[in-house]
């Protein structure tokens, strides 16, 4: 399809033509050219590059799971505005409009489940999305400092579960945040004064919903909107996603025209293409416009389904009284909770900070530049096999938390 | 003339980050609450005849428990040392429902992950004859109230 512009004023336009081309400066595209301009000339669609390189867009390579963050999180917004609409972070009041999105509101238990299945699968897909940038090596050089922020982009996404966790105002919420809150007074020296500030008060009540409800729909959605484009952006700039080295470095080609002052846009990109070959890389509009289609789609399929299937958990409300036995804290929790059950200082702070510290410094640990762009290099054996031991001793602790752990935190088998 | 302008441009940035500075701190103050609204530390939880002796009595909203053996009495604290869940009363003591630690009558711990023993607090005979709890005012365990 085509809509044609203008040829030397020889076509009428007619004034929905006009319309039409004052917001869209381009015709469907339908030679390089326009394909090209599509991308450069349109707001959403200019955070791609013109051109992207094949690998980037192997389904086996990235298996998608940076953008099916991203899409989570999209969800989380769109979800969460709406449920504002009829949310009120009042102790006295919290709980019942949890029964009113179930009994009255319309669609309201459905976006409830949308939104907490979404948060749950955010917190996998981040995790998971650095399982998949460690093992194909893709922190290093030049990459370094997305990686970083990509690190700060799992805490945060932690600390958003975290605060909306409490907002039920359920016996579930209510006693994972005590349980939570405490762990940060373990803190050396500032620990119980973050716990107070956090809650407002010395136990969790009216203070600490209103401070979470804050953080959990304006400031920590803004800091992660603000890192999110900034890893973004930087991906551009360092070169797009990472690939293997090219196997024989291709003769530069001579360029017959003198050398010109004019610098290319790619010339301030660090490691793009330089070097590469016309047929290594393809049009983002249409094969990486595409593929992101593909699976916002899936993504967005998948949650409804799930949410059609499977209710979010509304305990009793919150009960001062009565802590359930055992209590626990959200799955992806459960691992520190578990953790914690053995020391509370190296369970709850110690540990975890030495793993967030060791997580930020390994792109300047590593200074091995081999193994990049390819899951499960030979040359990366040792850095990888540290790594998924760290992951599974994390995901044991997870099951042992979950499902070995009965009243009182006594071991009993789930069998 | 170029020693006045590193000076003035030394000056200036000391001064803008200087501001950066305190206005990050400010809203450090800020958002740090100087009242708060929920249960007051001190408060006061009946008469002495409320507690028949030989009771040990868990008041959880409270967060403490009051002992009384014939003419003493106690206000040990029922929020665990772990990680702030309120223990209950068991055969041997106290147990959190929690992560498993156990104390025993006067509060130490027995067992389970919790660092610290249960901390005693303050109760004193207000004017009024009634019971007053201190929450900001831990005592020597082992320190009872005569009534």
């Amino acid at each position: 399809m085509s809509i044609q512009i203008e040829e030397k004023g020889q076509t009428r336009t007619t004034a929905l033509q006009g319309i039409w081309t004052s917001v869209f400066r381009n015709p469907w595209p339908s030679t390089d050219l326009e394909r090209s301009s599509t991308s450069f000339t349109n707001f959403f669609l200019h955070i791609h590059p013109v051109k992207v390189h094949k690998h980037t867009l192997k389904p086996a390579y990235t298996l998608g799971l940076g953008l099916i963050s991203f899409f989570l999180f999209l969800i989380l917004v769109v979800t969460g505005i709406l449920l504002m609409f009829y949310y009120v972070p009042s102790t006295t009041q919290a709980y019942d409009r949890m029964l009113d999105l179930r009994g009255t509101v319309a669609f309201g238990i459905f976006l409830r489940n949308m939104h907490r299945w979404s948060a749950h699968g955010m917190v996998a897909m981040v995790f998971l999305h650095m399982c998949r940038v460690f093992l194909t090596g893709s922190y290093k050089k030049p990459r370094e400092f997305n990686w970083v922020l990509g690190v700060m982009l799992l805490l945060v996404t932690l600390f958003l579960s975290f605060t909306g966790y409490l907002l039920p105002w359920d016996q579930l919420a209510f006693w994972a945040i005590t349980v939570g809150t405490s762990i940060a007074a373990y803190a050396p020296l500032i620990g119980k004064e973050i716990q107070f500030v956090l809650l407002g008060d010395s136990t969790v009540g009216q203070e600490a919903l209103l401070r979470f409800y804050v953080l959990h729909v304006a400031v920590l959605p803004a800091v992660l909107g603000l890192l999110v484009a900034i890893h973004f952006w930087r991906i551009r700039k360092d070169g797009g996603l990472s690939r293997p080295e090219e196997p024989t470095p291709r003769p530069p080609t001579p360029d017959p025209r003198p050398p010109s002052r004019i610098y290319g846009l790619q010339g301030f990109v660090r490691g793009a293409f330089n070097g590469g070959a016309p047929e290594d890389s393809v049009f983002s509009w249409p094969n990486l416009l595409l593929a992101e289609l593909f699976v916002f789609v899936l993504t967005v399929s998948v949650i409804l389904v799930v949410s059609l299937l499977f209710h979010a958990p509304l305990e009793e409300p919150v009960n001062v009284m009565h802590p359930p036995n055992p209590a626990k804290a959200p799955w992806y929790f459960l691992g520190l909770q578990e953790m914690v059950s053995y020391s509370a200082f190296w369970g709850g702070v110690g540990v975890p900070g030495l793993m967030v510290m060791l997580l930020i410094g390994v792109p300047y640990f590593d200074r091995n530049p081999k193994g990049v762009g390819r899951w499960f290099a030979k040359e990366r054996l040792l850095a990888n096999t540290v790594f998924l031991s760290l992951v599974v001793l994390n995901i044991i602790f997870i099951i042992v938390g979950t499902f070995f752990r009965g009243p009182n935190w006594t071991f009993v088998s789930p069998f | 003339m170029q020693s006045r302008r590193t000076a003035l441009t030394w000056l200036s940035s000391v001064g803008l980050f200087g501001s950066a500075v305190l206005s990050a701190v400010s809203n450090l103050v800020f958002i740090k609450p100087r009242a708060t609204y929920g249960q007051p530390m001190r408060f006061a939880i009946g008469k002495p005849d409320d507690f028949p002796p030989g009771t040990r009595i868990s008041l959880d909203v409270k967060r403490v428990c009051i002992v009384r053996e014939g003419n003493k009495m106690a206000a040990i604290s029922t929020t665990c040392t772990h990680l702030g869940c309120i223990v209950g009363i068991s055969d041997t003591g106290f147990a959190c429902p929690c992560h498993g630690s156990r104390f025993d009558q006067d509060g130490n711990v027995t067992g389970g992950p919790a660092p610290k023993p249960l901390p005693w607090f303050k109760l004193s005979l207000a004017p009024n004859g009634e019971l007053e709890v201190d929450k900001g005012q831990a005592v020597e365990a082992g320190s009872y109230l005569n009534v």
